[in-house]
């Protein structure tokens, strides 16, 4: 508003002047920032962190290549599909996470996690010896498995080999270690009193936190093939395997009792009651061909001889279904 | 009207052509966003989220870059008063950008099956960083093309001992543009450092260099809108220019309040960074000033409201909004939700984008040779479009302020049961504004693309004005004063005083304890009243240029009907 036509205007002074102040802002602002880097701050840094022989590094490549941020936030930055996931290790726990990241399409169940405990590296990184341990350890845990475990989620389900999710929960075992000063904020009040934590409809029956509650609840299905239906949801099958011919993570079920199935060293084997039942108890014994050894956790220590018949009672079930 | 005096002012027509079709994939891409965002699983394992948004983000970014270099190119010769130096690069920036763009689309996709194509440390295809999601090898070829800018800009302009303000924000800018890009070139292991350079791309582009060539393009479609004073433009331009990067600079500290790094940003980051809006208000007083500097009606009435809109937006979306949740206390609140998604569209779309619109409006009629055409249709599309974009802001801070809410202060963290369900209504308001915003794109890109191809688009409006009017100005259409200027300006920034304490209550303990009145009731006045502010204010402002030009035909000589209007 000074500088009208005409009148003398000091340009080149005020242009000077200007880049001096700019100069000033500009070693502020890097002498803040040479300060933000020292070690001697105490940062955490993910070439120190790792998990289950798993590097943070690897699993920040991994973030990185799924596009997590595209869905996710972390540190807060990103996009607002699904929740933030910086500190999400130190509320649900590596078994929980191991449960949930291969076929994230669906919740884990109890069976699930403990199917993942059975996992020495997994237990001794978590620093529990069981499930209840685990459930007491990490609430989140307890809670996410009280109110969706089974159920659908809203994430599609991803290609994560075994490599992949023990690099992810080592990364985010890394940014759940970090020290973002105070954020997000820690809530002062226990949020599921409010009115809008009342579930959605059908998580409304989910099955109970409780692990006793296993199979042997008062309401034993009467048949075998709704035992196996149920077995099937609550040691976390169905995370995996869809009751349709859709593949999920492993086969679907249906019409794979009595097919022919195609192993990894080109010879072929009938999905009968023996290889089904080979296939829950040692799942490695064998590997399908299209399939990575290693997946699937194998159930011996985890379901007896009748419940395992009536799962594979469940699936031939399944055989003449249309998908 | 102003008629091509150079040949290479040519060039810049196919840049604004290929921003538009852009302008029209991210617009859909966005309306698919909003669907998934009220069903999660559309699409899903097709077509996921993550990629849609990926192209929602990269397209607006290229649109906009399009956009500036179109404008660029055709204001480069009548800065420089000689034609553009080596237009046959300025080719090859229009294929390499096509190319990138075509490449992006493809590689963008393989996030779905973790593809990210490791070589040497670097990913090749696709990096999943939010702005940065292109790989190594489009970031190469991006680089090159800001160099073959920069080259041309810089051959072009006279030697720098006679440049005038305007070509210092353009020269300083387009070198800005390609230094800052370098930043966001490499892998980084932790994610505090990754942050930490990722926003020198994502902050200095947008608070650094955009708003740097915005506010030098502002000022010279001014110039030639107005024919406004260079010397009073380049005033203006100079302390836009200074403010922003005195402001800029450490106002980049807003980003590291929480990424890890120390808790000292936090007192930078939250002085400097409120001091940010300062060159926007000095750039919205200025669009007042030159556009009343003479009382002659405007020739290009689309073209003024664009430009009219993209810098009241930036008042209200970068500024006011960005101002609301710059401080430490209440970005802790805001940050990671939709509050942010709010300033972010307002800001980006509406500084940027619309000065894109509101140079293709000015220049494609120049370009094709057409004297007057039919404004009715870049007139409607212009009010379908802000309205729209108004209306997402509101959706996005309305659920945004619901997601603080549910999700910090309850601390329920289930998206699918507990806060997207109390978003819904948000949610579903989004695509309905989006539509609205949709329909207008799909105007204004049908009525460029066609004008001068189009029998009816060759339109003599001042004729239709001229019988209509020469009646004496109403109220709403009368002279808009300095006065008036500054009071609704200071009842937008009222309002945005109501958003930023409705952001700050949280932190009040009977908030906290699971109380969320106030914040809601701060929340249901505060952005409401700033956006209806807005829309009122772009409305007086517009009609008061109206009943000028409609007052003015009779007066200025009583010419042909044909010829009126003409500056």
């Amino acid at each position: 508003m000074s500088c009208k036509p005409g009148e003398p205007c000091h340009e080149g002074v005020k242009r000077r002047r200007a880049l001096a102040v700019l100069g000033l802002m500009a070693v502020i602002f890097l002498a803040l920032s040479a300060a933000s880097f020292v070690d001697s701050r105490g940062q955490v840094v993910p070439s120190t962190v790792s998990y289950a022989g798993h590097d943070a590094v690897a699993g920040k490549r991994v973030f990185q290549a799924y596009n997590c941020m595209g869905c996710h936030t972390i540190v807060g930055n990103g996009a607002y599909l699904g929740p933030d996931l910086t500190k999400l290790y130190g509320k649900v726990g590596p078994a929980w996470m191991e449960a949930f990241l291969p076929s994230a399409g669906s919740w884990p169940t109890n069976g699930a996690v403990r199917l993942q405990l059975q996992n020495k590296a997994v237990a001794a990184d978590a620093g529990v010896d069981g499930l209840d341990a685990y459930l007491e350890k990490y609430p989140d845990a307890a809670e996410r498995i009280s109110r969706r475990g089974g159920h659908a989620t809203q994430m599609p389900n991803l290609a994560l080999s075994r490599e992949e999710v023990g690099a992810l929960i080592a990364f985010l075992k890394y940014t759940s270690q970090m020290d973002t000063e105070g954020w997000p904020p820690v809530p002062k009040v226990d949020g599921l009193r409010f009115p809008q934590a009342k579930p959605i409809p059908h998580a409304a029956q989910s099955t109970p936190a409780t692990p006793a509650s296993l199979s042997t609840g008062p309401a034993v299905p009467s048949s075998k093939v709704a035992l196996g239906e149920e077995l099937a949801k609550e040691n976390g099958c169905t995370a995996c395997h869809a009751p349709t011919k859709e593949k999920l993570v492993g086969p679907g079920w249906a019409g794979l009792y009595g097919s022919t199935v195609k192993l990894a060293d080109n010879s072929t084997v009938v999905a009968d009651d023996a290889y089904l039942t080979e296939k829950i108890l040692k799942p490695d014994a064998r590997v399908v061909a299209g399939y990575e050894a290693g997946v699937m956790p194998p159930f011996a220590d985890i379901l007896d001889a009748d419940q395992v018949a009536a799962i594979v009672a469940y699936i031939r079930s399944l055989e003449g279904r249309k998908p | 009207m102003i008629r091509i005096e150079y040949e290479t002012q040519r060039l810049s027509l196919r840049f604004f052509l290929v921003m538009l079709v852009l302008f029209f994939f991210q617009t859909a891409f966005g309306l698919m966003l909003a669907a998934q965002h009220i069903d999660p699983t559309l699409l899903a394992g097709t077509l996921n989220f993550n990629v849609i948004r990926t192209q929602h983000l990269n397209l607006a970014i290229f649109w906009v870059l399009c956009g500036f270099i179109g404008t660029i190119l055709f204001v480069g010769p009548l800065l420089s008063k000689r034609e553009l130096a080596a237009p046959w690069l300025i080719k090859v920036l229009f294929y390499a950008l096509l190319a990138v763009v075509a490449w992006n689309l493809a590689t963008q996709v393989l996030a779905q099956r973790g593809i990210a194509g490791w070589w040497m440390g670097q990913p090749l295809l696709q990096e999943g960083l939010e702005y940065l999601e292109a790989g190594r090898i489009a970031d190469v070829v991006i680089l090159i093309g800001f160099a073959i800018l920069c080259y041309v800009v810089l051959r072009t302009f006279p030697p720098p001992s006679q440049w005038n303000e305007i070509h210092w924000g353009l020269g300083l800018g387009v070198l800005a543009l390609t230094a800052v890009w370098v930043f966001g070139m490499f892998f980084v292991e932790r994610i505090d450092l990754q942050e930490y350079f990722r926003w020198y791309v994502v902050h200095y582009w947008v608070e650094g260099v955009w708003e740097v060539i915005h506010i030098s393009l502002v000022g010279f479609l001014l110039v030639l809108m107005f024919k406004a004073d260079v010397k009073s433009v380049g005033y203006a331009v100079f302390w836009g220019v200074t403010l922003v990067w005195l402001s800029g600079l450490l106002g980049n500290a807003h980003h590291y309040f929480w990424v890890g790094t120390p808790e000292f940003w936090q007192f930078w980051g939250s002085l400097f960074s409120a001091l940010e809006p300062l060159p926007l208000v000095f750039c919205f007083w200025h669009i007042y000033l030159d556009a009343h500097q003479d009382a002659k009606p405007v020739a290009n009435v689309p073209a003024f409201a664009f430009l009219l809109g993209s810098v009241v937006l930036e008042q209200v979306g970068a500024g006011i909004l960005g101002f609301t949740m710059t401080f430490a206390l209440t970005n802790v609140w805001s940050h990671g939700t939709w509050v942010t998604a709010s300033h972010a569209h307002l800001a980006l779309f509406g500084t940027f984008g619309m000065l894109g619109l509101s140079a293709a409006y000015y220049v494609v009629p120049i370009m094709r040779g057409i004297e007057h055409f039919d404004q009715r249709a870049g007139r409607l599309a212009f009010w379908l479009v802000f309205t729209g974009m108004l209306g997402l802001g509101f959706a996005f801070a309305i659920g945004g302020t619901v997601q603080v809410f549910v999700y910090r202060t309850l601390g329920l963290d289930w998206f699918g049961g507990d806060v997207a369900p109390a978003m819904q209504t948000a949610k579903i308001m989004v695509p309905v504004f989006g539509f609205v915003f949709a329909v207008g794109v799909c105007l204004l890109v049908f009525d460029l693309l066609t004008l001068g191809h189009r029998r009816s688009a060759v339109f003599d409006v001042p004729e239709a004005m001229a019988t209509a009017a020469a009646h004496a100005p109403v109220r709403w259409g009368r002279r808009l004063s300095g006065w008036e200027t500054g009071l609704w300006l200071l009842a937008m920034w009222v309002f945005g005083g109501i958003i930023t304490l409705g952001l700050l209550s949280f932190n009040l303990d009977t908030v906290r304890q699971g109380s969320p009145v106030f914040p809601y009731m701060m929340a249901g006045i505060g952005y409401p009243g700033l956006l209806l502010v807005t829309l009122l204010f772009i409305w007086r402002f517009l009609s008061s240029l109206e009943t000028r030009s409609r007052v003015s035909v009779p007066l200025s000589a009583a010419p042909l009907p044909s010829s009126a209007g003409v500056v």
